[in-house]
């Protein structure tokens, strides 16, 4: 077990594209850490160079305080779970778990006992003398997990280990990886394009984008005090509105800064009815009703463009009539049009 | 079943049966007509079926003729050849795919080219450089030059190719040194390959004619093609004799094919790696 710092780390490729820019994060000792970023932002490049399987271009990275960017995979104490599971095909679950052990000279005796109680933890007992291409989905990213797990590695790292699941084993798996940090307590690092699974999972959130670090926080700030208008785009579902100040029905009414603002509402913060004098209120007709059962998806058009609001369900709304909504001053979001920056209102 | 599926089905049996037939009929026939005498095999076309099946012709050619020495030189080339071959496929082919270092896409190239050069072509330089080495005459002059075979380093590095590079990087991480990972991860993976690989050269080597003719032209050093092809000259018209001959040839190649095409399956059923 360890902390793992990353220092001012650069990524260029050979070809001279920059990968990743002076990426500066670090996960305490047993903190779960979650990357979060667009496709191609460079999470993938930033977990391998931890593993050392990428070289690092520029800056330090730490494990245990100890410097590690000269050391290769088999020195770093890492393990890590790949999106595609990468098991050994022509092993079997229980050759495949014991592979690290069985390379680093552990004994056969202790090899065994650590291979049967790291498959009971993941359920994997009755698979252990089955081959990779005869488990399901799960079972195998299951094994991929145990492989890891077993060594007691200092960092754990995980490269979307779920992504390629089907919706209701990943919420399972969700769980069960929650679970398992708690009970292991060891650091990991888990990386996903899936801004939800960041905000389930990770104690702490780094939000990637095009190399760079935007934001690093836990996810009730990450969700509540974005740090510039990508994170207020990217992190919920579905995404914050973005507004001008006259797409509110009294433009004066709403509260200016420095510079030219952008305002962004999440579609759960529109309530149907006033709930305070400062309330803003914004006009638009309903374009479309989803219902979500619990709640009810509405589509605006306002003055100046389309809103999505998240409503409880209201028989007296209609598609094609007039509504006014209405977005309490704190829930207001504010962004310089200029930098993208959060600006406090 | 459907109508439609069960017709084609028959459709592509008989076809394959059409190719099976077709391919089988001249080897059996040969073997056919190594197991018949003088008055059968004489006059014109040989019958299909020996009325009196004999062994003469084969002990025949492999007592007077030496068939026993030839078919000894033709065993340890082809399989030192295959041997060798493999291992030089095996480790190029694996570094050209999957490991990174300077001049890679060079290599790549040349061996690439080294597809497109005919043997024929070779035949010359082949025979001075050996010849100032003293080596004509020796079976290194046969397996010396086919150890590195472009085509079966060509396969393996395709083959590679396919194998997810994460599979390595996870026994890297897994705390595996790169020679532990070439023996417990590589060749396992690439083991199909490397059987078909091998068979495919141990066929050509066997079957090679024009470097080992001028290569090995002492008395009982030659191959068994070569020494055949010197028997024909002599007893052309003696046809049971000639059958014997190609019977004996072709053998080993059919033994071989049998004796891998378990493994051939089993790595078909087996089915893909990655998913
Ligand atoms: N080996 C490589 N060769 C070329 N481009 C690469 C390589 N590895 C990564 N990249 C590039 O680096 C960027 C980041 O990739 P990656 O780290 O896989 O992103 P992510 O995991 O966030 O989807 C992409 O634009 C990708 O094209
Ligand atoms: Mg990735």
């Amino acid at each position: 077990m360890a902390a793992l710092e990353i220092e001012n780390v650069g990524k260029i490729l050979r070809d001279g594209q920059a990968v990743l820019r002076d990426v500066t994060c670090a996960a305490r000792d047993g903190e779960l850490l979650a990357v979060v970023g667009p496709s191609g932002c460079g999470k993938s490049t930033l977990l391998r160079m931890v593993a050392g399987l990428e070289s690092v271009t520029s800056g330090v990275i730490r494990i245990g305080g100890q410097t590690v960017n000269e050391l290769a995979p088999q020195q770093r104490d890492v393990a890590m779970v790949f999106q595609n599971h990468a098991l050994y095909p022509h092993m079997t679950v229980y050759e495949n778990l014991a592979f690290g052990l069985l390379v680093r000279g552990t004994p056969r005796a202790n090899i065994d006992l650590r291979v049967r109680r790291t498959a009971a933890q993941l359920g994997l007992e009755a698979m252990l003398r089955r081959y990779p291409r005869e488990l399901s989905g799960g079972q195998r990213q299951r094994t991929a997990l145990g492989r890891a797990m077993l060594r007691q590695p200092a960092v754990f790292l995980l490269d979307e280990p779920l992504s390629s699941l089907d919706v209701p084993l990943r919420a399972e798996l969700r769980r069960e990886l929650s679970t398992l940090h708690r009970s292991l307590g060891t650091t990991m690092v888990y990386v996903t394009h899936d801004q939800s699974e960041a905000l389930s999972l990770g104690e702490r959130i780094v939000v990637l984008a095009g190399g760079r670090v935007q934001q690093i926080d836990t996810p009730v700030q990450v969700y509540h005090r974005p740090a510039n208008r990508f994170v207020a785009g990217f992190v919920g579902w579905p995404p914050m509105n973005f507004l001008a100040a006259e797409s509110f029905d009294d433009p004066t009414r709403v509260p200016a800064g420095e510079g030219a603002l952008e305002y962004g509402v999440r579609p759960e913060c529109f309530c149907a009815r006033p709930g305070g004098a400062d309330d803003l209120p914004l006009t638009g007709r309903i374009e479309r009703i989803e219902s979500q059962g619990s709640e009810w998806h509405l589509e605006l058009t306002h003055r100046l463009g389309q809103v999505l609001a998240r409503l409880r369900p209201e028989e007296a709304l209609r598609v094609g009539e007039q509504v006014r909504l209405w977005v309490k001053r704190e829930d207001l979001h504010a962004f310089d049009r200029a930098s993208g920056l959060r600006v406090e209102l | 079943m459907s109508l439609r599926t069960r017709a084609l089905q028959v459709t592509t049996y008989l076809g394959l049966a059409i190719l099976a037939i077709a391919t089988l009929f001249p080897l059996l026939w040969v073997t056919s007509i190594a197991l018949m005498r003088a008055p059968e095999t004489a006059a014109g076309t040989p019958p299909l079926w020996p009325h009196h099946p004999t062994l003469y012709n084969v002990v025949d050619i492999i007592r007077r003729q030496h068939l026993g020495r030839y078919f000894f030189n033709s065993m340890v080339v082809a399989a030192a050849t295959t041997a060798l071959s493999v291992l030089v496929a095996g480790s190029a082919g694996y570094a050209l795919a999957r490991v990174d270092f300077r001049g890679r896409r060079l290599v790549s190239w040349l061996v690439m080219l080294g597809v497109l050069i005919p043997n024929q072509a070779l035949v010359l330089p082949l025979f001075e450089m050996f010849r100032a080495v003293h080596l004509i005459n020796h079976y290194a002059a046969l397996v010396l030059p086919a150890a590195a075979n472009p085509v079966g380093i060509v396969l393996v590095q395709a083959y590679m190719r396919g194998i997810p590079a994460e599979i390595l990087d996870a026994a890297r991480i897994d705390g595996a040194s790169e020679w532990r990972i070439f023996r417990s991860i590589v060749v396992p993976l690439m083991a199909p390959m490397l059987a078909a690989v091998g068979v495919l050269i141990f066929v050509v080597s066997w079957n090679d004619f024009m470097w080992p003719m001028i290569a090995m032209q002492q008395e009982g050093m030659q191959t068994l093609p070569v020494a055949l092809a010197a028997i024909d000259r002599e007893h052309y018209q003696d046809i049971g004799l000639m059958a014997a001959g190609a019977t004996v040839t072709i053998l080993p190649m059919v033994l071989v094919f049998l004796a891998s095409q378990r493994y051939y399956l089993r790595s078909v059923i087996a089915g893909s790696l990655t998913d």
